[in-house]
């Protein structure tokens, strides 16, 4: 049987080619939509992948995120400011490691006549090591430091037409020129290929931040907790923020464990990689409406051929077998065909548009299984039709 | 016990609100070895009869007996199985398949008996070899003439030994030296021990055959040796 229908593709190329198309078009397009989520899933995965999952980030206002930490806010609160105070009560909350308070504001940065905006973050020095910045050149802040600064590689090498190099004076203008600090840089920092929360900027003391905006009140806007128990730290989150809403009872806060964001986003990334595995089997199932409809047109026109195969004695069941054998053969070999090009399209698409992708077996057991139960399928009907026809009435027609 | 054994058998299609009789009570005995010509003109029933006695049809009502066996309590599967491996057909326009091979279509009833590849294929050789086609294998049908045709279809008929060939006028779209050639083989296949009832128009092609069957308005009417 399966010889023949191998000899029916032999014999009816166009045939096949043309049935088979649109599954190939719908394999294809499976693999390459489903690898390309499946690199997006894998970068992101990647990126963020060695990002400590052992932080808390706390922040005054309402944050964006739905994290466990997160107040509802239904009510307009006061954002809540954050100080010293705040960092010792967070320093004491049992399973906290380190506690580091950062301010980041927009300066304008001058050298040599150049001027490009970009953050300034202040940092408290004793901490530095936590913060995942490698110095390259020079040295990173010390706690006695107080003009000093460091910048990171890319405003030392890229937005100046002269490197900013150890040693080098650099000028900070707050407020439209209208005041300004000069800083000496002591360092340049190694560049970051993974770019994390705080890598780009000009970092300076706590103490020169504070000079440099010149406020009545010096306040953190974000704090960053480190756990001393990874697996703890949604636990720890609740942690901090219950011990904080004692002197913050009515002002809005943000308590978010790096995790949990981190695993929202890869949920969001799992679905969106379906969905666009779904847009794919759509095109697969409307191929086989084409392959179920070029079967109907091949049973019409073997309807002669079916008879005679019934009058040498084929049964029912033979010529059932037969038709949905075939159907079951032009999706195996669609899908394998599918499966091929949709390596080479996604690979295309993926270095022309500059986008991660990536083949998984999954994708491919996915594509294969797919194409062939929904051809064989697709051939359920037409092959049911050829099976029931009359052996007379078949011989008959021409 | 004769190899077919038909009494009362009656045949009627609805055509609309109408029951159309085609065949009105035939009672007819064939044994083994006979080789019978079934007569009449058209209209008159024979193809119906051929279509029952080859199991493509059913009864309406009455008995036939094929080697013992009543083929009206038959299932559809066994009907197929009685098709495949005791029956030979051979049509008036031959029903080869065109886009496979002569070897092919020779070896198609040992496919579908499911045979072991090497034996069927060498069978259908032997078969296309006998009836002096052995030069013709991988034609195609269409590549031939009506008479070589025929002869690819009497070699696939045989293909599976059947005792019984029923030939619903075999020379009916061959040219007279086709239709010696045709029915020469015919003859030699019932001298061989094969049991043939064919439907014809022809007298001449009847020479040969042990018993003519006359039919008319879906009666036997006269049976003459």
């Amino acid at each position: 049987m399966l010889e023949y229908v191998l000899l029916s593709f032999k014999a009816d190329r166009r045939r096949a080619l043309m049935s088979s198309l649109g599954i190939i078009i719908g394999v294809v397009s499976i693999i390459a939509l489903l690898s390309v989520g499946q690199g997006l899933y894998g970068g992101v995965n990647e990126q963020f992948g060695d990002l400590d999952m052992d932080l808390i980030t706390v922040r005054p206002g309402s944050g964006m995120g739905m994290g466990p930490g997160d107040r509802p806010a239904s009510t307009p609160e006061e954002p809540a400011e954050f100080d010293d105070k705040d960092v010792k009560i967070i320093d004491n909350v049992l399973g906290v490691k380190d506690v580091y308070p950062l301010k980041t504001t927009r300066v304008l940065l001058s050298f040599r006549g150049d001027n490009t905006s970009v953050s300034v973050i202040g940092i408290s020095p004793e901490e530095h090591d936590d913060l995942k910045v490698v110095v390259a050149r020079g040295r990173f802040l010390t706690g006695s430091d107080y003009k000093a600064a460091v910048v990171s590689h890319d405003i030392a090498e890229d937005f100046f037409r002269m490197d900013i190099s150890p040693g080098n004076q650099i000028r900070l203008y707050i407020d439209e020129e209208d005041r300004y600090s000069d800083f000496k840089v002591v360092g340049v920092l190694e560049e970051d290929e993974d770019p994390t929360y705080a890598s780009s900027g000009v970092y300076i003391t706590h103490k020169a931040m504070d000079d440099l905006l010149d406020v009545e009140e010096y306040h953190y806007d974000s704090i960053i907790v480190r756990a001393e128990d990874p697996a703890q730290v949604e636990a720890l989150a609740e942690e901090v923020e219950k011990d904080l809403s004692r002197i913050h009872r009515d002002e809005a806060y943000n308590v978010e464990a790096l995790s949990t964001r981190f695993e929202s986003m890869l949920e969001v990334l799992n679905m969106i990689k379906y969905a666009l595995a779904g847009i794919g089997s759509i095109s697969l199932i409307v191929g086989a409406i084409g392959i179920s409809n070029v079967m109907m047109l091949t049973v019409k026109e073997r309807t002669h051929e079916i008879g005679v195969m019934k009058a040498i004695g084929a049964t029912t069941w033979d010529i059932r077998t037969l038709y949905l054998l075939d159907a079951g053969m032009l999706g195996l070999a669609s899908s394998l065909l599918g499966i091929a090009l949709g390596w080479l399209v996604s690979d295309f698409v993926g270095s022309v548009a500059n986008i991660p992708q990536e083949v998984t077996l999954q994708s491919i057991v996915f594509g294969l299984l797919f194409g062939v139960v929904i051809t064989t399928v697709a051939g359920i009907y037409p092959a049911n039709k050829a099976a029931m026809l009359d052996p007379i009435e078949a011989l008959r027609a021409e | 016990m004769s190899l077919v054994e038909i009494s009362g058998l009656e045949k009627s299609y609805r055509v609309g609100e109408m029951e159309v009789p085609v065949l009105k009570g035939i009672e007819l005995e064939i044994e083994e070895g006979e080789f019978v010509a079934l007569m009449g003109p058209s209209g008159c029933g024979k193809s119906t009869l051929m279509n029952i006695l080859g199991c493509l049809d059913r009864p309406s009502k009455g008995r036939v007996l094929l080697k013992g066996r009543d083929l009206s309590r038959l299932s559809d599967r066994d009907l197929a199985r009685i098709r495949r491996e005791e029956i030979g057909f051979v049509f008036q326009s031959f029903n080869l398949i065109g886009r496979i091979s002569n070897l092919m279509n020779v070896e198609l009833p040992m496919t579908i008996k499911e045979t072991a590849r090497n034996a069927r294929s060498d069978r259908a050789r032997e078969l296309l070899e006998s009836v002096g086609l052995g030069h013709r294998l991988d034609y195609s049908p269409s590549n031939l003439s009506g008479g070589e045709r025929q002869r690819v279809a009497i070699a696939r008929a045989l293909a599976n030994d059947p005792s019984i060939i029923l030939a619903d006028e075999p020379t009916g779209n061959l040219d007279e030296r086709s239709t010696t050639e045709i029915m020469e083989i015919m003859y030699e296949l019932n001298v061989g021990g094969r049991t043939i009832i064919m439907v014809t128009h022809d007298v001449e092609t009847t020479k040969d055959c042990s018993r003519m069957v006359w039919m008319r308005d879906g009666m036997v009417q006269e049976v003459t040796s």
